[in-house]
């Protein structure tokens, strides 16, 4: 029992992090139709900035909110100048940009912050990377035997409230409406005035936000940032939004809590053929699962229209 | 007093050209027909005026040009199209779907107000205000495009063939309601449609299309009274 709740604790708070990320995906997924590949590169980058600004001596709170305007000006830029022009062409030309992107940005932040594990003691002021919430060894709680750490709790709290933020955004402010209908229907949304190339530089925008809070949490979590960082990270978030829905922010973040717990699970109940090694294939055994049985997911919509 | 004018308007889809020098108006208070076959520009025209195709000549519109403005810019001026094909936002709600209509707008009381009326003008929308526009029967959808269009108060409606697909009797209702709103509110219309013998009865003027110019205009009178015109158009 008590390992069972270890389990389910440590699996949702993995599984948090890669609802951010999903989130991010599928913001960008249901504005535009494309698949960003570089979004957890985007999250890396932002990540990278937190742990520069706390070198720098400046305090969490402002790092964070430094790491995430970055964040949302690189999504917007990257809408602007790379997906913007392509996307008139195709959409396969889109996702190849993206993929060039993922490179790109992964050699900018080795050509700015090398490619060891950061912070290390030659080169930082810092010990370890900064964590949003309290995370000494004695900070948990003990229930039923588990160890329910004040970070696992503080992070599934986040993804919650950001979760409550974004539905409110979407339904009760006019960008979000405004969001929804370039969703819809692009020609219409021009229709009835809504300038739909902001609104999607807004939606990139917030989407390598929400993407790099989740890279800030994860490497809290590790205590380290590295150039591989979100390279796993990416690949669970793609299964989230694949099992919750392409379309669907609601879907990515259950999706992402649940392919958190499935990992978790499968790799501590059958670890003499999973083990922490494999942990990867369960994502990707999720994916052809829901494509083979649900491939719009779980909350996505499939596309039917009365003619 | 012209409301619209378009002088040596072009425009295509890529490397065709489909209206060549189109030539037209419509003047303040006045619903204009467009005839012609299928192929004959008459979406393109709607598409080119609206901006959401690339155009060259010029538009004029309430004293200003507009030929360079863009599909979001040319609403906020004041004209508002019903797409063909309804083009409604489908995975919206009914009600989301006139809220977004009001976007250029800024009063959210009178928006609101504005959405009360419609859901009066057409009840069978109000009873489905919070379903998915998607999931509505076509001549619901027409209701909600329309609706839709007018929620941003507009001088001039661009219809492009509302009755497609639509029962004889809802396309009648249909009709009535815009030619009603032409004669109490002084709503312009442009008006593409097929079904020609019902537009005619309640336009002002009848332009007619074939391949991308304006090979006739006048009112609807004279226009039915052209022999030739009625046997290719009007079909008696």
């Amino acid at each position: 029992m008590a390992l069972f709740l270890q389990r389910l604790i440590d699996g949702l708070s993995e599984g948090s992090i890669y609802s951010l990320l999903a989130l991010g995906i599928v913001i960008i997924y249901r504005g535009t139709g494309h698949l960003n590949f570089a979004q957890g590169e985007m999250a890396l980058f932002c990540t990278y900035i937190v742990y520069q600004m706390g070198e720098w001596g400046v305090a969490l709170g402002f790092a964070l909110v430094i790491g995430l305007v970055a964040g949302f000006l690189l999504g917007a830029a990257t809408e602007v100048a790379l997906v913007r022009p392509v996307a008139k062409r195709s959409v396969f030309a889109v996702f190849i940009v993206t993929i060039g992107l993922f490179r790109g940005l992964n050699w900018l932040d080795g050509a700015i912050w090398g490619d060891q594990v950061l912070p290390n003691s030659a080169k930082s002021k810092q010990l370890q990377y900064p964590s949003l919430f309290p995370n000494k060894p004695t900070d948990f709680w003990k229930v039923f035997g588990a160890n329910i750490t004040y970070q696992s709790v503080g992070i599934l709290a986040l993804v919650l409230v950001i979760t409550w933020l974004l539905f409110m955004l979407f339904n009760r402010t006019k960008l979000g409406l405004a969001m929804r209908a370039v969703a819809s229907n692009a020609d219409s949304a021009r229709l009835v005035g809504i300038p739909t190339h902001r609104v999607l530089m807004m939606s990139w925008g917030l989407a390598a936000a929400i993407g790099g809070l989740g890279g800030v949490v994860f490497a809290g979590t590790t205590h380290t940032v590295n150039l591989a960082l979100m390279f796993s990270v990416f690949i669970y978030a793609s299964a989230a939004a694949t099992l919750g829905g392409f379309d669907s922010p609601g879907g990515a973040v259950v999706g992402g809590l649940a392919i958190g717990v499935i990992q978790n699970m499968v790799a501590g109940y059958a670890d003499q053929w999973v083990g922490q090694q494999m942990k990867i294939a369960v994502a990707f055994l999720v994916i052809v699962g829901v494509l083979l049985v649900k491939p719009s997911g779980l909350f996505g919509t499939a596309k039917v229209e009365r003619v | 007093m012209t409301l619209l004018r378009t002088s040596g308007l072009k425009a295509g889809y890529g490397p065709v050209t489909v209206l060549h020098d189109l030539e037209l108006e419509v003047n303040e208070g006045e619903i204009v027909v467009m005839l012609g076959a299928n192929g004959a520009g008459k979406t393109t025209t709607m598409r080119a005026i609206s901006g959401l195709i690339a155009r060259t000549g010029t538009v004029w519109f309430g004293g200003h040009d507009i030929t360079r403005s863009a599909a979001d810019i040319i609403v906020r001026h004041g004209i508002a199209q019903v797409p063909q094909g309804r083009g409604t936002f489908p995975e919206l709600s009914v009600e989301d779907n006139l809220r977004a209509g009001a976007f250029v707008r800024r009063r959210g009381a009178e928006v609101d107000a504005d959405i009360a009326k419609w859901f009066e003008v057409f009840p069978r929308l109000a009873e489905r205000r919070d379903q998915r526009a998607g999931s509505l029967s076509g001549g619901e959808q027409q209701m909600v495009a329309i609706a839709r269009a007018l929620m941003s108060r507009p001088k001039l409606l661009l219809c492009d063939e509302p009755s497609l697909g639509l029962a004889p009797l809802i396309t009648k209702e249909l009709f009535e309601i815009i030619s009603g709103l032409n004669r109490e509110e002084g709503l312009s219309v442009l008006l593409v449609e097929q079904n020609a013998n019902l537009a005619m009865h309640m336009a002002h003027r009848v332009y007619l299309l074939e391949t991308g110019r304006i090979v006739a205009a006048g009112s609807a009178e004279a226009l039915s009274a052209d022999d030739s015109i009625r046997k290719a158009y009007l079909g008696f």
